[in-house]
C-alpha cells in the first residue's frame, strides 16, 4: 500500500491518479482523505488494518497544525486523524508527502 | 530563474528569501504587497524594512494590480508575499474579485518576463484542517491552486522550517559570488 500525505489542497488526489490512472477501478483501489474515517472511530488500529488490506493507495490530509481547537469533538478528530496516519504509514510500503503538487518520498520507493 | 519559498508564520522564510535576493545580480527589487490597515501592519512593515536596510534593495509597493507594474529596469525581484497579494485582489473593493486567480497569474507572468531572477514568498496555511468559514476555505483553495501552478513552473521550490530550507524541487540556487 502507498500512503500519500500532505497539506490541504496540495494535489494529493491528482498524484494518486498518476499512480492509479484507471478511473473505473480508482474508487475501489484508492481511498481519499482517510482521516475523515477516523473521526468517530473507536478502534483505529482495526480501521488501519482494514484500509491497508482493502486499498492500494490511501491519501490523508495533514490537519494537526495550527492551534489546538477548543471544541472537544474537533480536538479528538484531529488527534485521531494524526494517529490513523501514523498507523497507515507504518503499514505502508511507501509513504509520499505531496507539497504544492511536488512529491517527496518519506519511506520506501515509488513504483517505476 | 524562478524560486518559490514557502513557510509558516515566523519560519524564517522572509530572511531566507532576502538572503537569496542579496546573492542575485543587481538591480534588486523588493516588491512589498502588504496593505497597511492598522498599527500591527505598520510595525510588521517597519521590522521588515529594518531587516532590509543597507542591502541595496529598491522597495516597490504593489498591494494590487501586479499586471500593471513596470520595473524601472530588468533585474532580480523578491515578491513578498503571494498570500497578501491574493487576499488584496480577492477582497479589496478595487481588487480583481472572482477573477483573482487569472489576474495574479498574469501579474506573475509579466513580472517574471521583466526579471532575470524572481523569488516568490508564500505562506504555509494548509496544515490546520478545514474547519473554517466557507469564504476562508474558498480563499485557501484559490491560494493552493496558485501554489501548485507556481511550484510546477518554478526551477526551485523549498519549504523553510526554523530558518532551514528544504528543497522539494531543484536546489539552493547559486547565483554567483555574494
Amino acid at each position: 500500500m502507498i500512503l500519500i500525505t500532505g497539506p490541504l489542497f496540495a494535489g494529493k488526489t491528482d498524484f494518486a491518479r498518476t499512480l492509479w490512472p484507471d478511473p473505473e477501478t480508482f474508487p475501489d483501489k484508492v481511498c481519499i482523505d482517510a482521516q475523515n474515517l477516523a473521526q468517530n472511530c473507536r478502534d483505529l488500529s482495526a480501521l488501519a488494518e482494514r484500509l491497508s488490506r482493502q486499498y492500494s493507495i490511501i491519501t490523508v490530509t495533514e490537519v494537526g497544525g495550527g492551534v489546538v481547537p477548543t471544541d472537544p469533538v474537533q480536538r479528538a478528530a484531529r488527534e485521531n486523524a494524526g494517529r490513523l496516519s501514523c498507523m497507515l504509514a507504518s503499514r505502508a510500503d511507501t509513504v509520499v508527502r505531496v507539497f504544492c503538487g511536488l512529491p517527496l518520498v518519506l519511506k520506501g520507493e515509488l513504483p517505476e | 530563474m524562478l524560486t518559490f519559498v514557502v513557510g509558516g508564520a515566523g519560519s524564517g522564510k522572509s530572511a531566507y528569501a532576502e538572503k537569496l535576493l542579496a546573492a542575485c545580480p543587481a538591480p534588486r527589487y523588493y516588491l512589498a504587497t502588504m496593505q497597511i490597515w492598522d498599527e500591527e501592519c505598520r510595525r510588521r512593515v517597519e521590522r521588515h524594512k529594518a531587516m532590509r536596510a543597507g542591502r541595496g534593495f529598491h522597495t516597490l509597493e504593489c498591494p494590487l494590480n501586479l499586471v500593471g507594474l513596470d520595473l524601472p529596469a530588468t533585474g532580480s525581484v523578491l515578491l513578498e508575499d503571494l498570500t497578501n497579494l491574493v487576499a488584496n485582489e480577492r477582497y479589496a473593493p478595487d481588487g480583481a474579485g472572482p477573477g483573482t486567480l487569472e489576474a495574479v497569474w498574469a501579474g506573475l507572468e509579466k513580472l517574471y518576463g521583466q526579471s532575470t531572477h524572481l523569488i516568490v514568498v508564500g505562506n504555509e496555511l494548509f496544515c490546520g484542517g478545514a474547519d473554517y468559514s466557507k469564504e476562508t476555505v474558498e480563499y485557501l483553495r484559490l491560494l493552493a491552486k496558485l501554489h501548485r501552478r507556481l511550484a510546477a513552473r518554478a526551477d526551485h521550490v523549498c519549504e523553510v522550517v526554523s530558518g532551514c530550507p528544504w528543497y522539494y524541487k531543484g536546489k539552493e540556487p547559486f547565483y554567483g559570488p555574494v
